[in-house]
This record gives C-alpha cells, structure tokens and sequence, in this order.
C-alpha cells in the first residue's frame, strides 16, 4: 500500500514481507525484534523492583507487616492458575508447529480461561483490599464504622493506639484512607532487637511506636503492591487481547509447520508476564511469613 | 539473496522513480512504510521541535542581558528554561541523528530496502506526534517549571504547572525512541547484505547499534519512573516525599539511570556521523576501525555506571560518590580513544574543506573542550564549587550543541545530495559553518567562566558585576541564531533550484552512493554484494568498473 | 546469522517434557511457599528471602530455557536474555551502594 513497486514483486511465500529475501531472515527478525522488546519490558519492571528493593531494605519489618495481610492462598492459587496457562501455550506453540488447527483453538481458550481467572482472583483480592482499607489512596476504600467487637479483619479490629476519644467517631477512615491497626510485627522485632536505624526513626517518636508514621511506611509497601500488581495486570489484558487475535488467526487455520511465527512471539510474550508474577509472589505475598508460625 | 532476481529493474525510458516521486498524496505518507519517507517527515518535525526549543533559548538569553529580571518575572523564566530543556532534550536532541540519518541511511548502508520492521517504524513517528503533541498542549496552557529533570518533591507536591501531561508526553515520546532502537538493531543483525559483515559496517552504523542498545535497555527506565511520578503527583503517597518515610534521592537514581545514558544516546550518533565525515573527507582509511567501532559500545556500556556524578551534592553516600566520580574518569577513555583515531585520521589525509568537514573540524575541537569540562564536572572534589553553576550550563551545551548539533548538521549537509538528489549551495553552506562555529564559543565560552565565578544556573537575576560577559554571551547567540537558521533558507532553495547532485557526488566507496540520489524505493535496483573494506580508497579499490568510469568523467570535468 | 537457527520445533521436547518442566513449575510454588512459612533466620538473617529467590530464579530459568525456546535459540538470544538481567543488577547494585552507605545504612561506620 505504501509503495506501487512493491506489486511488482513476485513472492514465493505467503506471509513474507517485502523488506526480507526470505521466511528464515523475516523469522529471524521477528524473533530478535520481539527479545528486544522483551529486554525492554525487563527494564521497564525494573525499576519498580529497584523501589521495592530500596524501600525494603530500609522498612524491613513494614514491608513484613504489610505482606502478612495479603493473602497468600489466593496470590499462590494465582501463581497456579499462571503456570497452567504458561504450559497451553507453550503447548499451543507445539500444535502450531505441526499445524493442528483444532489443538490450537481449544488451547488458546484455555489459555484465555486461565488469564480471565487470574483476573478474577485479581479482582476478589481487589476487593478485599478495598473492604480492609488497604487500598494507599484516600477515598478509595470502603468506609468503616468503628466497632471494636468485630470478629475479624484489619480495620476493624482495635488499633494499636489511642484513638482521639474527644471526638464522635462513626467511622474510622471518614475520608476512605488507607487503614492500618496492626503493629505486631514491630513489636516483636523491637523485642528481638533487630530494627535498622532507618527503621528506630522511622516508625518511633519519643521512643513509642508511632502508629501514624508504621502506617506511612506500610502504605508505601502497599503503593508498591498496586503499582506492581496492577501494571502486571495491565499486561495480562493485553496478553489475552493478543490472545483473542491469535485465536481468529488459528481459527482459520493460518499456522503451519512453515509460518507459526505470531503464536511463537505471543507465546514469549505470555511467558514473560508469567516469569514477573514468579517474581512478584514470593517478593509481595510471602514476607515475614515465618515469623507468625 | 537467491530471489534478488524478484526485483524488476525499471528498464523503460522514463525517468526512474524515486521514493519522493513514488506516490504524492497525503496518505502516501502518512501510512508509507519506507524508512526514508518516514525519516523526511521526522526531520520536519524535529526541526520545528529545534526552532522553538530556539526560540525559548533566544528569550532566555535576552533575559540575560541585563542583571535584573525584567524582560521576564522569575517564574516565568522558570518555564522558559524547562520548555527550552524538555523540547531540545526529548523533542530534538534524542532523535535528531538516530530518527532521521539513521532511519534514512542505515538501511541503505547495509544494503537493506528497507528496516525489518517497517509499521513499527511508522509507528514509532506517530508516537514522537503523540508525545509532541501532548507536550505542546502543555505549553500552550501555561507550560511547566520543575527544570526538565522533573526533580522531587517540587514537581509531585509543589508545583502547580503541567508536569502531568509533560510526563506523559515524554512517557509516550520514550516509546518513540524504544522502537527505534530495536528496529535498527534488528535490521542491523538480519538485513545486511551478501559481503556485508560486521567489520565492513560503517561506523555510522556501528555508532547507531551502540545508541539503539542505550535507547532499549535505558528508556524503560525513565518511562516507569514519569509513570511513578505521575501516579505520586495524583495520589501523593509519598513515595518521593521525604516527609512521610519517602525518598527524593530515589526519583534521581531512576532518573538519571536513564537519562545519563541518553545524553549517549545523543552524543553517539553524533560520534558516528564524525567518523563517516573525518574518513570521507580526508579521503583516507579511517584510523584503527577496530578501536573505533568497539568504544562506541564500550561508551554504550560504560554510560551506564556513571549516573552518579549527578548526585555528588544531593544526598547520596560519600562512598557511592567516590565509585562514581572514578567510573566517570573511565568513560572518559573511549571517547578520547575516538578523539585519537579522528585526528590520526585527518593526519595526511588529502582533505577536501567542504562544509561537512567544516562542521566535523568545528566538533572535533567543541567536543574536546565539552569532554575535558566533563572531567572537571565529574572529579568530586570540584563539582562542590561548580554544581548548578553555568560551568555546568556551558560543559552540556559544548557536548550537546558543539557535538551533537553540528555532528548533526554536518551530517545533514554531507547527505542532503543523497536525501533530495539536489546539491545546496556550497558558499553559503561554509559561511554558516563558520558563524555556527564563532557564534557558538561567543556564546558559552564566557559562560564557562561566569561558572566558574560563581554564577548560578536556573535564576532569571544576577548581580551586575557579571554583566560584561552575559552581553557577549547573548551576542553571540545572535551570531549562533544567524547561522543556524542559514541553513534552513539555503537548504529550502536548494530543493528547487539547486543543481542536481548526481549519484555519487563527493565521490566515495560508501553502500549509499552506489544508488541513485534520491534512492529508488527500495534503496537498490539489484541486491548490493560487498566485495570491500569500508572506507576504502584505493584506486578504484572495491569500486566497479562502472562506478570507476564515472569517477573518471566527473574528475575531468571538473 | 546463525547455522544454530530454531528448526520449525523439530529439536523441541515433546509433550511429556513439556508436562515435566510444567510440574517443575508447580512444585517449585509449593516449595515457595512451605519455605515461607518455616523460620530460617537461623542460618542468617534473611535466609527466607534468598531461598525464595532462588526457588524464583530456578522457576525462571525453566520457563525461559524451555518453554520460551531459548535453549534451541541463536546465541544472540541468550545474550539479550543474559544482557538484560545484568543490566538488572547494574540497577540495583548501583542504586544500592548509595543506600547501604549512607549514615543510616547497614555498611555506615
């Protein structure tokens, strides 16, 4: 369309783009073009794991704090429920390589079905969130009244300091903050004495916990958790659009032992939103676990 | 390379069709996938972004002239000089070799028709106008005045400007460049002629690889950190903010990880254009290929271990700052192993003076003195009593307008023939050279020692003692002013009345002048075999027969 | 650019690796987060941590080398693989040196 010379050409190949001289240089290509993207991706995490790691090594104990009310089971169910759909899609590269166009439609959809649970389960843990007030921005939590007999959850539990009884409270976060009671975990590192420096001036005023300022630092961790769940997330949505796209290709029957490239390239990129959330599952959920056992 | 036969040479009598004659309307353009148009279009856009960064440039210096603030109030200064940094730094100085040199001869260097990727080319253009467009949004709505480093807390809790869709231009103008990048280093692996291997590569191409591996693994970088500034300037968590356990210093590293590298990315491409204008113009061998070709990586490399050195005052640890004040000395050394193989390269060359020399003669010794300030800038000791002062100003300007600028239009001017088939007019194309050359020193040399006096960069005020120096300062951005606009009126003339260039007119053994100027569509009529040595002049050496007839004619014409 | 060029899958494990690598995978989860929960602190502190990035790392390399097909790839690809995670480090060991220098830090005097 760009140029009328490129009618006069003659191809010997379906599929093969005007630039290359044949399918093996255009596979090459698309290959190297797509590990360049992916280095890319890499760096672009990057440098939200190098927040992670400078705020982790300077409030070790909020980051455990924090960790320890997200929950594990469904961020493991999670890591599950990726693996599986890593392996149809590794599968489905197979079957577009011996170009079984039926193996391929019913593996692209559950590997489809399998991103849509993680979304799901993404969007229970959401939710939850919300419901505690662990969500770090103002106004996006779920009000809660103040009720100290409440059975279970974090915000509705005692705080671990003294409210300003002077006022009426009807709810605890009256503007939707970020909510945090439980200081534990600080408790028993200050006993074990093993907090940083960073970390004595950090959470402490006058030599007492300051709940103000632990609740600070475990909204920083949790700042961090939505940035880094949620642009995962992001990429999982385009995955599965990518996937949709894949799936009318196959449907017609497209891929075959010589041109399987596009399921190859969307495949790598599957793999890689799957490699980072290896990485975000013990880095996010599973901190500080050992010190409630 | 067995179906080279695919392509139907153009055997009619007509004239031949070239990629600016193939197709005139609009959306022949707008969704051509032909590197060289893409590169045209990119070199209107850059040089618009160029002539208004120019403009805030020449208000900034007015504002200079007297020591008071009164052409400008402080703060609107404040946005003069961040517009200024933001449009030449992210708008021109990024993709201004690479985006329109490189896309245009980085194919047809190698022997490619085109790059391997061709929409993500395209695609990579509408982003660098998404970007654009959303930064000129910003400034026509009132602009933005954090500095272009956007540094923390002022620009996520203080200031009241237009950071957001700043940052989002420059987030999406980040794509711009990624793609790019990736695209010439995958041409650059898997497009590259019979004969062509990687030690016959021009060093353009070579300079560009170099850039395009700074570009992948660095821009990711900045954009996840704009992003982070973004969502803190919405939702002010705090995690740039000291106050509430947060870290300002934190903002500098990610920042400068990518943005210490990207003055690579401007100064490389600029490197590569030089080795191409020293060699070709000295009509010699360029001196020690090998040494060249591997300290642009080496510069690629080691860029990004020295980000440091722009945080020696700002918080970061004495220790981090003694590692990075002697990684800064190291990344000194392949720039001057260039600096070497350049002038051995002149060294009994038989030179021809041609504007492009000029400007490559005029780098050599801009970039000398750039480089040395940088040594100065990056020994810890001195930084103390020269950070945020314009020796500061004076040391970038001399890299980035001594380099990359003129690296940048000399290379424009040596490949303006092959770009448009026309020839500017040689006369005017020197003296531009030259007021280039005398305007620019006229202009930030005095400021090297306002600097060092202890002038402070970024105030719109100064006391009156410095005033003799800032008037031959802003003098001599009028000379600079003068003649860089020159070239935008001689250039212009020349696409309609100047002479035709011919094929090949400097006469040298380079891939891209053994096509037609302008080249065909794609690049070749019959799939280029390299059978020499880059920048080989020997007689006749590497040349075919006719291309030696015709070198023949043309020296006894003229 | 390499004679080493993926041969339309032909090298590729079969189904039954592809089954082996995935159950790798699986108990690698399972590992992750058994060693969570026990109290390493023992050995030194922060062993969990390490532990937990090894079990990730092993988890990774597996996915990469096999069902990302780098194992068949050109070297080119190992290397932008390799490039990237080293460029990774150069991040986070320069980024760090800074914090754990500073007077606060683990390594201040």
């Amino acid at each position: 369309m760009s140029s009328h010379a490129s009618d006069k050409f003659v191809y010997h190949e379906p599929g093969l783009q005007h630039q290359f001289e044949d399918m093996k240089q255009q596979e090459e290509s698309v290959s190297i073009g797509m590990w360049m993207f992916l280095v890319q991706e890499i760096m672009f995490f990057g440098g939200l794991f190098t927040v992670y790691l400078v705020f982790r090594s300077k409030y070790p104990m909020a980051f455990a704090a924090g960790s320890n009310h997200l929950d594990a089971f469904w961020g493991g169910l999670n890591t599950l429920v990726l693996i599986v759909s890593s392996l149809t899609m590794a599968l489905t590269v197979y079957y577009a390589q011996k170009g079984n166009r039926n193996m391929q439609v019913v593996l692209i959809l559950l590997t489809m079905f399998f991103g849509a649970v993680f979304l799901g389960v993404k969007a229970i843990e959401y939710t939850s969130k919300y419901e505690d007030g662990l969500v770090p921005v103002a106004g996006l939590n779920k009000k809660v009244k103040e009720n100290p007999n409440a059975e279970h959850g974090a915000a509705q539990a005692k705080p671990c300091y003294e409210m300003g009884h002077g006022a009426e409270h009807t709810y605890i976060n009256p503007r939707g903050e970020f909510q945090w009671v439980d200081c534990s975990l600080v408790k028993v590192a200050e006993k074990g004495g093993f907090l940083t420096p960073e970390e004595k001036i950090g959470y402490y005023s006058n030599g007492d916990i300051d709940a103000d300022k632990f609740r600070d630092k475990v909204r920083i961790f949790y700042w961090i958790y939505f940035v880094m769940t949620g642009l995962h997330a992001l990429h999982m949505i385009v995955g599965i659009g990518l996937m949709t796209w894949l799936l009318w290709t196959a449907w017609k029957g497209t891929y075959s032992h010589d041109y399987f490239a596009p399921v190859e390239m969307s495949g790598l990129y599957w793999h890689f939103v799957d490699i980072v959330w290896i990485f975000l599952f013990p880095l996010l959920y599973l901190l500080g676990r050992h010190f409630l056992h | 390379m067995q179906n080279a036969d695919a392509i139907i040479t153009d055997s009619s009598g007509e004239p031949k069709v070239n990629y600016l004659t193939n197709g005139s309307t609009i959306k022949s353009w707008l969704l051509t996938k032909d590197h060289k148009r893409i590169a045209i279009m990119y070199l209107v856009s850059v040089s618009a972004f160029f002539l208004m960064g120019g403009l805030y440039a020449a208000a900034i210096r007015l504002e200079l002239l007297t020591p008071a603030s009164d052409l400008m109030e402080s703060g609107t200064y404040n946005k003069a000089f961040t517009q200024h940094g933001v449009l030449m730094i992210f708008f021109f100085l990024i993709p201004a070799i690479p985006a329109i040199l490189g896309n245009f001869l980085l194919p047809i260097m190698i022997g490619a028709k085109d790059l391997a990727l061709p929409r993500i080319n395209l695609l990579s253009l509408y982003f660098y106008w998404i970007g654009g467009g959303l930064t000129l949004y910003a400034l026509l709505q009132g602009g933005v005045d954090t500095g272009w480093t956007f540094y923390t807390p002022y620009s996520t809790t203080f200031s009241n400007t237009f950071v957001m869709a700043v940052g989002l231009g420059i987030f999406i103008n980040g794509f711009s460049s990624i793609l790019t990048g990736l695209n010439f280093i995958v041409t650059v692996h898997t497009m590259r002629a019979p004969g062509m291997t990687w030690f016959r590569l021009p060093l353009f191409v070579w300079a560009q690889y170099a850039t395009s591996l700074v570009m992948i693994l660095g821009t990711p970088v900045i954009a996840i950190t704009v992003l982070m500034l973004a969502i803190e300037r919405a939702v002010h968590i705090g995690i740039f903010d000291p106050a509430i356990g947060g870290d300002p210093i934190l903002f500098q590293h990610l920042f400068w990880f990518y943005s210490h590298p990207a003055v690579y990315i401007m100064i490389l491409p600029g490197m590569g254009v030089i080795s191409e204008l020293v060699s070709n113009f000295s009509r010699k061998k360029i001196f020690g290929y090998e040494f060249i070709a591997f300290s642009s990586i080496a510069i690629a490399v080691f860029g990004f271990l020295v980000w440091g050195h722009h945080m020696f005052v700002s918080g970061q640890s004495i220790y981090a700052g003694l590692v990075f004040s002697f990684l800064t000395m190291v990344v000194a050394v392949p720039s001057a192993i260039k600096m070497f193989n350049w002038t051995a390269t002149l060294y009994k060359g038989s030179i021809l003076w041609n504007t492009p020399l000029l400007y490559a003669v005029g780098f050599l010794g801009l970039f000398l003195i750039g480089g040395l300030t940088g040594l100065f800038l990056g020994s810890i000791g001195l930084t103390v009593h020269l950070t945020d002062t314009y020796f500061v100003v004076a040391h970038f300007h001399y890299v980035m307008v001594g380099g990359q600028v003129i690296a940048y239009l000399g290379g424009l001017h040596y490949w303006w023939p092959k770009m448009t088939g026309k020839m500017y007019s040689e006369f005017w194309g020197k003296i531009s050279a030259m007021l280039v050359f005398v305007g620019f020193n006229l202009t930030f040399f005095p400021q090297f020692i306002l600097g060092y006096q202890g002038m402070p960069r970024r105030y719109a005020s100064y006391p009156e003692e410095l005033q003799v120096l800032n008037i031959f300062s802003t003098a001599g951005a009028s000379v600079l002013g003068v003649g860089l606009m020159m070239p935008v009126v001689y250039l212009v003339h020349s696409l309609f009345f100047g002479k035709p260039a011919g094929d090949n007119p400097w006469m040298l053994p380079g891939l891209e002048w053994r096509t037609s100027s302008p080249p065909p569509t794609e690049n070749f009529e019959t799939m280029p075999v390299v059978t020499w040595e880059a920048y080989e002049f020997g007689e006749e050496n590497g040349l075919d027969t006719e291309e030696a007839r015709r070198r023949e004619a043309v020296s006894t014409v003229s | 650019m390499s004679e080493k060029h993926i041969e339309s899958g032909e090298g590729h494990i079969a189904i039954p690796g592809y089954l082996g690598v995935f159950a790798v995978l699986v108990v690698g989860t399972i590992l992750t987060y058994w060693a969570a929960t026990k109290d390493m602190d023992w050995i030194f502190p922060g062993a969990n941590t390490l532990v937990a990035l090894l079990i990730a790392f092993t988890k990774m390399t597996c996915v990469m080398l096999f069902f990302m097909h780098v194992y068949w790839s050109p070297k080119l690809i190992w290397l932008s693989a390799i490039a990237s995670f080293f460029w990774l480090a150069i991040m986070f060991a320069y980024t760090m040196q800074d914090y754990l220098t500073r007077s606060s830090g683990v390594f201040s005097t």
